[in-house]
């Protein structure tokens, strides 16, 4: 039956053309829902010449026919040209398509008046006096259902040795080039590794992108969601792969739409190079940077809150408010307070910068990667704290309670105070600040820095309003007695603190290690009872000698600790987890094995917090063995090359960094804070997406 | 020289959302229990043992017209004879094409001289969304073991024209007798062609 239809369709449409022998129209055939006509650019041709063809369709309103990659369904609509010895005809010049949802489906076709231009090349010798053109069409036109049809069209041109346009049809023409996307020679590759479409190319335009198409079929989930990203002059575009992909052809047309119209550029795959292009979550590069620098200066308020630094900095700002009376002088010192915090930062930032560019695989928190460091905060923090109590008291104007200021040096002792608060902040950047910081990082060294002196005004901001706001320091209670109690009491997050780094230390290096430090710390106290005995004038110039003794003793203790890495992170059998390699890694992925990565260092307390609360529990445990998911763990408390190679790859610097791979799935990864039922809630979802 | 690349993504859980779901030749066929023409319920593990051929189909489809001309009966007529477990499936949705009763099924398997096991129901449309259906025909192949062995299109030539199918190679057909003499077919993956799925 359906043979019979298309015989006297096809004798329907014979009938329809009896036009002239000689046009530049084949005329309009009608069919079902779609009328059509094959239009020339020349009423007359001549050899050596090229003439654009263009099949004119006007389908019914909401009925549509497809791109050369029609998407879920459909057809893309295909032309056979029959033409005389000596004339060529090129492909189809497919105008910007659409994307057409039919839910949980996704077309790419045309609605409306759609023009499909074809170029015909004539040979320089072509001596008939007329070129008879003959075209077979073949389309599919939809508009939820289907109706296949075919036509033949026919027009014949002649031949002459001036070429003569169709004047009544240059605004079709002129209409059909609009509708092309601009070609362009950007250099781009695409890769389809790890579950998804992935192509980086360059992208001078700076167009805003919008949206993309992919010439080739069953390659991308045409329903699935696009990842649109310009970084550094680069376009990252990311779409999952078709269920029905096979191979990838070895280059493929793209089309880019954007704010200022529609492109198209060739990319080649990226083959052996091995790009792999993957997926972050929550991270935008495109983040105004006022809002990273926002985020960075709030940070640094925060910073002024750490059990470290609260003790120190809380009593300098009841110190400034004292000094009412003296405004000048305690705007002097809130300015060079904030140079000595703003200076440190940026000589934290220039050193991290020179160790990166210097190849050194460092990334933030570098600074609790040494033992050596984290015992010497150890040390400086007890110092601080034995202050506090009252044992020995430092020139730096920092522990001053009472209303005296150090007069002739207050500007120094501003800015000193303003260094030591960055110094014992530091341990406490790098558990709570590190991603933050490490984004910072990664970009170009001007924006680094920027991160990192907003970071450093937020945390001077406190006193820079005690200083120049002339209310704020009214509101702080007037110093008495009480203070020299509180100051006391705040001696003890100090020592907290210094008990957490100990504790960091011995994981580092062992017990013995830690012993030796231990001893350290008792010479620490000793030195600064007999430095606080001397500066009673209770003890004499021996006493002195002795302290400065015993400083270096426990300064060379850590120096002399016995290192013994091998106690880090070694996996027992009742472990649920494995240790991260690179190389354990690759192979469960080739094997097709689901994995969790888990990037951690002791030092980092969100990481502790999430192990517990998140990763240990009963149920993640339950979790991870129902979907046979292999769980690395990668320690990053000392130094190691790979991880921080590793983390880069997911543009942090910093852990933690929880990553799941699923396999035919990107690499997704998880939130920094993890709740108890992430990891379950996770690997549920990517279960039932097989 | 490892070169790398990084998409970030606004919302990572937007993108993972909308993937859809896949089935993977070498790995179980999505489970699914169905209703069939004449009422009787069908799930995919009371048929363990037996090779299984879903088909997706809609009447009204021009490129399923094509099939029905004689080539999907001819490969329903030599998959039965072997014992082989026929499953055409409907997953058009009420109202839409392809939609229709169980007796307008039976009266359509009738009067084309259709040959399947049975016509199934998926109204909802969740079993052709778990085996990602998107076209009409859609042809899979599931082994005894209820591994899925093929999915895509039922031949090489995207056409609603009946002259196509000799010139074509037939894909599902190839695939389905390397199952049946317990070869892995190749290809076992192909792009399907037809009709939207009317969910």
């Amino acid at each position: 039956m359906p043979n019979l239809m298309r015989l006297l369709f096809s004798l329907l449409l014979s009938a329809c053309f009896s036009g002239p022998a000689q046009a530049v129209s084949s005329g309009w055939q009608s069919a079902s829902h779609l009328k059509a006509e094959l239009v020339s650019q020349y009423r007359q041709v001549t050899p050596g010449q090229r003439v654009q063809l263009a099949l004119h369709f006007v389908p019914d309103k909401h009925w549509h026919t497809y791109w050369q990659n029609p998407g879920d369904s459909g057809l893309a609509t295909s032309l056979s040209w029959q033409l005389p010895k000596g004339v060529t005809a090129g492909a189809i010049q497919w105008p910007t398509p659409s994307a057409i949802a039919l839910p949980p489906l996704m077309n790419y076709g045309f609605e409306g008046q759609t023009i499909l231009l074809s170029e015909l090349s004539i040979a320089p010798d072509y001596s008939a006096d007329s070129l008879p053109i003959q075209l077979q069409v073949d389309w599919l036109v939809c508009e939820e259902v289907c109706i296949p049809a075919d036509a033949q069209f026919s027009l014949t041109l002649p031949v002459a040795a001036e070429p003569l346009p169709a004047e009544q049809y240059q605004g079709l023409f002129t209409q059909a080039q609009q509708q092309q996307p601009v070609p362009l020679n950007n250099d781009g590759r695409f890769d389809t590794t790890g579950g998804a479409f992935s192509a980086v190319l360059d992208w001078p335009q700076g167009a805003q992108v919008r949206q993309f198409f992919v010439a080739a079929s069953e390659l991308v989930d045409h329903a699935a969601a696009q990842q649109i990203s310009l970084h550094n002059g680069q376009l990252l575009l990311q779409q999952p792969l078709n269920t029905y992909f096979t191979t990838a052809p070895a280059q493929l047309e793209l089309v880019v739409i954007t704010d200022n119209g529609a492109y198209s550029l060739q990319l080649q795959q990226a083959g052996q190079v091995g790009t792999e292009i993957l997926i972050t979550a929550g991270q935008n590069t495109d983040t105004a940077l006022w809002l990273i620098l926002l985020l960075a200066a709030s940070g640094g308020l925060l910073l002024n809150l750490m059990p470290c630094v609260f003790p120190v900095l809380s009593l300098k700002a009841l110190s400034i408010a004292a000094n009412s009376q003296q405004r000048s002088r305690q705007q002097r010192d809130a300015i060079f307070y904030s140079l000595g915090v703003l200076l440190s930062f940026v000589a934290l930032a220039l050193l991290l910068l020179a160790l990166r560019s210097a190849g050194a695989a460092v990334g933030w928190g570098f600074q609790l990667q040494s033992p050596y460091l984290v015992a010497l905060l150890v040390y400086l923090l007890l110092a601080l704290g034995l202050s506090l109590s009252g044992v020995v008291q430092f020139g730096l104007g920092l522990m001053n309670s009472g209303t005296r200021l150090t007069a002739g040096n207050g500007s120094k002792s501003a800015f000193f105070t303003g260094v030591l608060a960055v110094v014992v902040a530091s341990p406490c950047t790098a558990p709570f600040m590190g991603t933050a910081l490490g984004y910072a990082v990664s970009q170009n060294a001007a924006v680094a820095l920027t991160v990192f002196v907003a970071l450093g005004l937020g945390m001077a901001l406190p006193f820079l309003l005690l200083a120049f706001v002339p209310g704020v320091a009214g509101l702080l209670p007037r110093p008495g007695a009480w203070m020299e109690t509180l100051k006391q009491w705040l001696a003890y997050p100090l020592y907290l603190s210094a008990a957490w780094l100990l504790w960091v230390y011995g994981r580092q290096v062992g017990i013995d290690a830690q012993a030796l430090v231990l001893v350290g710390a008792v010479c620490i106290a000793a030195a600064c009872w007999l430095w606080g005995r001397k500066q009673l004038a209770q003890a004499g110039k021996v006493s002195v000698v002795l302290a400065l003794l015993l400083l270096l003793l426990a300064l060379l203790l850590p120096v002399w600790a016995p290192t013994q890495t091998a106690t880090l992170a070694q996996p027992q059998s009742s472990q649920h987890w494995q240790r991260w390699s690179a190389e354990k890694l690759q192979q469960l992925r080739a094997d097709g094995k689901p994995v969790l990565v888990n990037m951690t260092a002791d030092w980092c307390i969100t990481c502790l917090v999430n192990e517990r609360v998140a990763l240990n529990t009963d149920s993640s445990k339950a979790a991870l063995a129902l979907y046979d998911v292999t769980y690395l763990k990668g320690d990053w408390t000392l130094r190691d090359a790979a991880i921080t190679e590793y983390l880069r790859l997911y543009q942090r610097d910093g852990v933690p960094l929880y990553v799941v791979y699923w396999p035919g799935q990107p690499p997704e990864v998880l939130p920094q804070i993890l709740t108890p039922d992430t990891l379950a809630t996770t690997l549920e979802r990517l279960s039932r997406q097989p | 020289m490892k070169l790398t690349q990084l998409v970030l993504a606004a919302s990572a859980a937007v993108f993972s959302l909308g993937l859809a779901a896949a089935p993977q030749v070498g790995a179980p066929a999505p489970d699914f229990t169905v209703v069939d023409s004449k009422g009787n319920s069908h799930n995919l593990k009371d048929f363990a043992g037996k090779h299984v051929v879903l088909e997706w189909t809609n009447h009204d489809c021009p490129f399923v017209k094509k099939h029905y001309s004689g080539n999907m009966q001819a490969l329903q007529a030599e998959m039965t004879a072997q014992n082989v477990v026929w499953l055409s499936v409907i997953s058009s949705a009420p109202g839409k094409q392809g939609h229709v009763s169980g007796a307008k099924a039976d009266e359509l398997t009738a009067s084309r001289s259709a040959l399947p096991t049975a016509v199934v129901f998926d109204e909802s449309g969740v079993v052709g969304k778990a085996y990602d259906a998107k076209t009409t025909p859609h042809m899979y192949v599931i082994d005894k073991a209820g591994v899925l062995q093929y999915m895509g299109g039922i031949d090489s030539i995207p056409s609603a024209k009946v002259e196509d199918i000799a010139k074509a190679t037939p894909y599902f057909a190839n695939a389905a007798k390397a199952v049946l003499t317990g070869q892995t077919p190749d290809p076992a993956v192909t792009k399907p062609y037809g009709c939207s799925v009317k969910y």
